[in-house]
């Protein structure tokens, strides 16, 4: 039976390249809806992963402690009890990696140009580096991550810059050059020596100025590469927080500004800055053992779900939360994400199974003689029935190999180089989505998408295959086909 | 030894206004190693009776028996199986599968039956050689003219060494000196291996050869003529 068995898987082969010019045209289908479905779903997987390794080891690591009531009511007396058996606890739990303590007060934020309300996190920054990666993301030349000595620093956001006016646009001499160094036209340089000097507050005012200077394929062009080196930071300015003390006091303090970062995520840059510990807790009237969060990273192979279970058991009056409690959007998506790369899938292999169907039932049509032929020689139904499963799987499997190939390739490529969405840049931050992706895919989606693609040649088979037992052999043996 | 055994077969189609008896009440008996020509004008019934002989179309009425087994009596599955197993067909188009070489249209029908692969290859080898085509083993159909096309199926249809071969109109295609090859083939296999051969056919040169010649008109035998030494033996 075995050797039947390859009999007709050598027939369902061979029959698929019966059709050359047709095989291939829906071979070509299925290898482009494979191709598009894989790449889309890396896409998004490269997406998903960013937006999940952004939210960990930048905004709020594996697990977040708090006093109970803390993030009800974000009150500066709201610190974390028994903080030194918590931290004991911590030390000694062989999944936690690392923690840090923060002090959170939210303030109002002022300086002569602007003012916002910021969450300031007073933070150790040596163990900080430990939980986050926030210090790798300051932007170039734009200050330190604490690093020089002052008074009061403050590591704010580009954004929280923008909204203090502490960050602006000048074109002065030094930009200019480095504009013609990277090869600008000279009548465009020429151009903008006219706005030198001035500087622009706002991102508004400067696009304004270049765009009544330059002509419109000049500002296509090289217009969102001027504003963006025309952008300048105020290192040192002072922004004057305003903020209630522990004993209940009003209080004033000025910070100066020694660094800023830019995260993927706008909403976290506008809401966070971020202050030395000492400093914080000095000014607030907090004492050496009050904080109001720690954060924590896990060691490999830790869920944090269990962990936050034996915290829990040995803390029941503190509050846990996993990273998926604390970014939800982010949560939701790792939970989800598999189900929709697989949907995308059915939907691109369920359109290409109609004209996969078509494709067979025109075949099975063309061969209505040779199958009446086969169930007259004794080939039974069963038979039948396979030879034409398998041929439409075969069918089916040569395009989405090929599809999956190259959508691998594509993804390993794009994965490597990046694919830039920088035109909707603000609008993908704003919802915590990196505006540059690095798509990538797992081995379980390719086997996965192999089952599907399985599936769909057997369900696509179907209809062909009742086709051919509908056939009476001695009618089949008489039609023209 | 009877091979074939008919009795009162009858076969009407009903599925018009008008109802059509294409086979009236035939009683036929073929003998083992019978070289057997059906002949008759067309719509005498001469497909219709071999259809039924072959087990690929059922009768109104009466019972064909194949050695002691009424195949009449058998379900559309144990059919298949039957066929497989004791009937040869050859088909006047030929019918071989285009994607398989002239061996393993031959042994494809060895493959159904379960045999073992050294069977299957020297079987195959034998009889195609035995058609004149050894040579060609490797050959698609397409490759091969009309003669050497229906020798392959000749092959295919003796492989599995069955109870009869029925050959409806096998020389319909083809042009003298191929039909003469053929019939010369199969009256050589006949001789040899005693393979009993049912034809149907209109061609007087299959006529010429054949051994029994039975004269169908209106669905029934109006004539049953033993020629050359079948008659002497009669």
């Amino acid at each position: 039976m075995v050797k039947t068995k390859n009999m007709i898987q050598s027939i369902a082969w061979k029959n698929v390249w019966r059709n050359r010019k047709r095989s291939l045209i829906v071979i070509t289908a299925v290898m482009l809806g494979t191709t598009a479905g894989v790449f889309t779903s890396g896409l998004m997987k490269g997406w998903v992963d960013q937006r999940i390794d952004e939210a960990i080891f930048t905004e709020v690591s594996h697990i977040k402690l708090y006093h109970p009531d803390f993030l009800n009511n974000e009150e500066i007396g709201k610190t974390i009890p028994k903080e030194k058996s918590v931290t004991g606890f911590l030390d000694k739990h062989p999944g936690i990696k690392a923690y840090s303590k923060h002090i959170k007060l939210m303030v109002m934020a002022s300086t002569s140009r602007g003012n916002t309300a910021l969450m300031l996190n007073g933070i150790d920054v040596e163990k900080e580096k430990q939980v986050s990666r926030l210090y790798t993301q300051l932007l170039p030349g734009e200050g330190t991550y604490f690093e020089k000595d002052g008074s009061f620093p403050i590591v704010i956001s580009d954004k929280t810059a923008e909204q203090l006016r502490i960050k602006s646009y000048q074109l002065d001499v030094i930009v200019l050059d480095s504009l013609k160094r990277a090869g600008f036209p000279e009548s465009v340089i020429v151009k903008l020596m006219a706005l030198d000097k001035i500087r622009f507050n706002t991102k508004n005012q400067i696009e304004k100025k270049v765009t009544k200077l330059l002509t419109r394929k000049e500002i296509s062009r090289y217009g969102g590469r001027i504003v963006k080196v025309s952008e300048h930071y105020r290192l040192r300015s002072k922004i004057v927080f305003t903020f209630t003390d522990k004993s209940g006091e009003l209080v004033n303090q000025t910070f100066r500004v020694c660094g800023v970062f830019k995260t993927t995520n706008t909403m976290f840059d506008q809401m966070n800055a971020f202050v030395l510990q000492k400093d914080l807790a000095q000014v607030a009237g907090l004492l050496p053992d009050e904080f109001h969060e720690i954060t924590m990273l896990l060691n490999d192979g830790y869920k944090p779900e269990q962990v936050r279970k034996d915290i829990r058991k040995a803390f029941p009056d503190i509050s846990a939360l996993t990273w998926k409690e604390l970014v939800p959007d982010a949560g939701l998506m790792s939970e989800y994400m598999t189900l929709y790369y697989y949907i995308i899938m059915g939907f691109i292999l369920f359109a290409l199974a109609f004209g996969i169907v078509n494709t067979m039932l025109m075949a099975i049509l063309e061969r209505t003689k040779e199958i009446g032929m086969l169930m007259a020689i004794g080939m039974n139904k069963n038979r039948v029935f396979n030879m034409i499963m398998l041929e439409t799987i075969f069918l089916t499997m040569v395009g989405a190999v090929a599809g999956m190939g190259m959508g691998w390739l594509v993804i390993e490529i794009t994965g490597h180089t990046g694919l830039n969405f920088s035109g909707v840049a603000e609008g993908l931050e704003a919802i915590g989505w990196s505006a540059v992706v690095y798509p990538s895919i797992t081995a379980s989606f390719f086997f996965g998408v192999t089952l599907m693609v399985v599936a769909t040649g057997i369900l696509s088979s179907i209809a062909p295959a009742r086709k051919a037992l509908s056939l009476n052999p001695v009618d089949a043996l008489r039609s023209d086909n | 030894m009877n091979v074939i055994e008919i009795k009162d077969l009858v076969k009407i189609y009903d599925n018009t206004a008008v109802q059509v008896t294409a086979v009236d009440h035939v009683d036929l008996t073929i003998e083992k190693g019978e070289f057997t020509a059906i002949v008759g004008p067309s719509g005498s019934g001469k497909t219709t009776l071999l259809n039924m002989i072959g087990g690929l179309d059922q009768p109104t009425s009466g019972t064909i028996h194949v050695d002691d087994v009424d195949i009449t009596k058998l379900k559309s599955k144990q059919l298949i199986d039957f066929r497989l197993n004791n009937i040869g067909f050859v088909f006047q188009s030929y019918n071989l599968i285009p994607v398989l070489t002239a061996g393993e249209n031959v042994s494809f029908i060895l493959e159904m039956q379960g045999a073992p692969k050294v069977e299957i290859e020297s079987r195959t080898k034998e009889i195609l050689t035995e058609v004149g085509l050894g040579d060609r083993i490797n050959s698609r159909p397409n490759q091969l003219s009309g003669g050497q096309q229906q020798r392959v199926a000749v092959a295919r249809a003796m492989a599995s060494k069955p109870k009869f071969i029925i050959a409806d109109e096998p020389t319909a295609n083809l042009d003298s000196k191929a039909t003469a090859k053929l019939l010369d083939m199969m009256e050589e296999l006949n001789r040899k291996e005693h393979i009993t051969f049912l034809f149907s056919t209109h061609d007087q040169r299959v006529m010429n050869k054949a051994h029994r010649i039975l004269v169908l008109e209106d669905g029934r035998i109006v004539k049953d003529e033993r020629m050359g030494a079948d008659a002497a033996k009669e």
